[in-house]
């Protein structure tokens, strides 16, 4: 039985987490830690654990491993002290807003003689596992070109303060993506532009639309949208779609497109409730092996690190309205 | 008005009886297949011509219009402006610039009329949503995508194939995306571009735009001609206060006939009737121009923009860096 601490609940995704260890048998969630005293208080409640406000405190207990969710900008020092104290980590997505932050994180769990993950749940959507057995199998032969969203609503909060957050959609919405398509087709990055701006909320102080256009090894040409562009009326979150171009056909992903169309007269609101399974499930089993065998989690640091390098070159290229090279 | 027409496929032999439904009517039909012309010319009972030069100069031509394959099109504008005619010209309006600025000076000398068929701009979910951008439904759009394409298009004569000719999805069918966005959005700053251009046995073309609007809108593009089967168009509006979104795979009818035995799968067809087609629109449009009543929606200098769009999308596709617009 792995035990697991919570830092943070900054991060809506720390609530799935929870639930998901609450739900695995091989896992216990065991503490939760918060800079945010109130936050950790109603959460560990909310999850039937105990809440620790000291930090030391926390990582003195015996735990296996840590899943971290705060801010962006928090992960390398929450990384660093938790992988101090031995623990195994899994970072929420992005690692960190910058390249040479993600450095450090690596390079920290590797002196500690941690593991370190990154949050890419993405890998663990049903229809994305499809058709990456398919590509492995050459279904669709040599793929020549992909285009791609993460679309999603305004997150606000902290998602919105370049402060906290190190960037705004184009961060926080391309490096699902780029994940994807590195796992799927096995290439890395090359180069990027990158077209992005504060249009759809003026008030805020990132940016919420990024057009990319990447290349990849081999030639590969990638479109990819990352942005908070979708309205608060619109009937889900957002979504993660994907088109490839292949040799042998074409093959399109809609990743979050099994759902129910659900019309409420009360909240008079029609939504769409995905019923597909839940990946967070997958990430987190996943890296609770990982801790049980003390081995690397399969989505690295160094994932998380190559994910970041396509955003921040991304994000030079906006500034210089020229194609950079990634890495 | 009388109309000839030159190119007798597809697009011509349509473009004649919108020009019909709009109160035209066609007395010549040239094409350099004689057999093109002939079938054409029976059909709408005119005359079939195999010189389309010659037929610019007909007495009895009062209007022409130019249906052929994309390099041709500027010289037959340059032939029937010379003999006084007024000209439609299906898009995009030439290959290059430089022929286009030599058939709009030999029009402007003329001192006829030239109508680019940029017909998306009277496509009545395009104009559902321009009528929505327009009145202030979704407040300020910050983020535009379209996506357009499907099979890759097999003209009789394989010219699409040919890059020199039709310039790919990019020059033939995403021009149309490109229009429309600077019909609603204004003139571009500055535009991003990747292509596949596989056509060697593979024909395979596919497109990725963006392009940052003088007003601040970024607009990606997305143009293929790298399915194996279909057409489909997207598109996705984002606004300050909401969003309006199409897709034409959401059709009201949907169709898939029954083969033979043995035959395999048929392809489902999708349909969505209209009651009036936006290629009548367009020549009712013109026609309203040639009598003086109306303001044409799409001016030369549009068609000329829609190419000059195109090409520096092609051009930044080869470079690698984006094309600036001054």
């Amino acid at each position: 039985m792995a035990k697991i601490g919570v830092m943070s609940f900054a991060h809506m995704h720390a609530l799935s987490y929870a639930a998901c260890l609450n739900e695995l048998p091989e896992a216990e969630l065991r503490a939760v830690w918060d800079d945010d005293a109130a936050r950790g208080q109603e959460q560990a409640a909310a999850f039937g654990t105990t809440f620790v406000a000291d930090l030391d405190a926390f990582l003195a207990l015996d735990l296996d491993g840590v899943i971290i969710a705060s801010e962006n900008v928090k992960h390398r020092e929450m990384v660093e002290r938790a992988a101090a104290a031995g623990k195994w980590i899994l970072c929420e997505k992005p690692l960190a807003p910058t390249v040479e932050d993600c450095r450090a994180m690596v390079a920290a769990c590797q002196t500690a003689g941690v593991g370190l993950g990154t949050a890419f749940p993405c890998r663990y959507i049903p229809s994305v596992m499809a058709v990456k057995d398919e590509l492995d199998k050459g279904v669709y032969g040599e793929i020549y070109a992909a285009s791609c969203t993460n679309n999603g609503q305004f997150p606000g909060g902290w998602f919105a303060r370049q402060a906290l957050s190190g960037g705004g959609a184009t961060m926080d919405h391309t490096v699902h993506v780029a994940d994807l398509l590195r796992w799927m087709l096995n290439r890395e990055f090359t180069r990027v532009y990158c077209e992005n701006g504060r249009l759809l909320r003026p008030g805020i102080d990132v940016d919420d639309v990024g057009s990319l256009h990447m290349e990849m090894e081999g030639g590969v040409i990638v479109s990819h949208i990352a942005s908070w562009n979708r309205a608060a009326s619109f009937p889900t979150w957002g979504d993660v779609t994907l088109e490839l171009i292949g040799e042998k056909g074409v093959v399109s992903v809609d990743a979050f497109n099994q759902k129910l169309h659900v019309y409420d007269d009360a909240g008079m609101r029609a939504a769409w409730d995905y019923w597909g399974g839940n990946p967070d499930l997958g990430l987190v089993r996943g890296f609770v092996a990982a801790v049980d065998a003390r081995r690397e989690p399969d989505i690295t640091g160094v994932d998380g690190m190559k994910a970041v390098e396509v955003t921040v070159a991304a994000y030079a290229s906006a500034k210089s309205h020229t194609m950079v090279a990634i890495g | 008005m009388n109309l000839g027409v030159i190119g007798c496929n597809t697009m011509g032999l349509m473009h004649c009886q919108m020009a019909e439904n709009a109160g035209l009517k066609v007395v010549a039909c040239g094409d350099i297949s004689r057999d093109n012309a002939r079938k054409a010319a029976r059909k709408f009972g005119a005359e079939a011509v195999g010189d389309c030069v010659a037929l610019c100069n007909r007495d009895d031509v009062d209007v022409v219009a130019v249906c052929t394959p994309t390099p041709t099109h500027t010289e037959y504008i340059q032939a029937a402006a010379g003999a006084g005619k007024h000209v439609f010209c299906e898009k995009p309006l030439g290959r290059t610039l430089e022929t286009i600025d030599e058939a709009l000076a030999a029009v402007e000398r003329a001192g006829v009329k030239l109508y680019v068929g940029h017909v998306v701009r009277f496509f009545q979910e395009f104009e559902a949503m321009k009528a929505r951008i327009d009145a202030g439904k979704i407040g300020n759009v910050g983020f535009v995508k379209t996506y357009r394409g499907g099979i890759f298009p097999g003209g009789k004569l394989g010219w699409f194939s040919d890059w020199n000719m039709s310039g790919g999805v990019t020059l033939d069918t995403i021009v149309h995306d490109m229009d429309w966005l600077r019909y609603v959005f204004g003139d571009p700053e500055r535009i991003f571009a990747q292509n596949l251009k596989r056509v060697f046995s593979e024909r395979i073309d596919y497109a990725l735009v963006t392009m940052r609007m003088k007003c601040g809108t970024i607009c990606n593009i997305v143009g293929t001609w790298a399915h194996p089967s279909g057409f489909r168009v997207k598109v996705d509006i984002c606004g300050e206060r909401g969003m309006v979104t199409f897709d034409s795979s959401e059709a009201p009818v949907s169709a898939q006939l029954r083969l033979g035995a043995g035959s395999g799968p048929s392809t489902i067809v999708p349909a969505s009737p209209v009651l009036v087609s936006p290629y009548q629109l367009e020549w009712e449009d013109f026609a309203g121009w040639l009598a003086g009543t109306r303001k044409p929606r799409v001016t030369p200098e549009d068609g000329r923009w829609a190419v000059r769009m195109a090409l520096a999308a092609l051009e930044s596709a080869e470079t690698g860096q984006p094309v600036e617009f001054n």
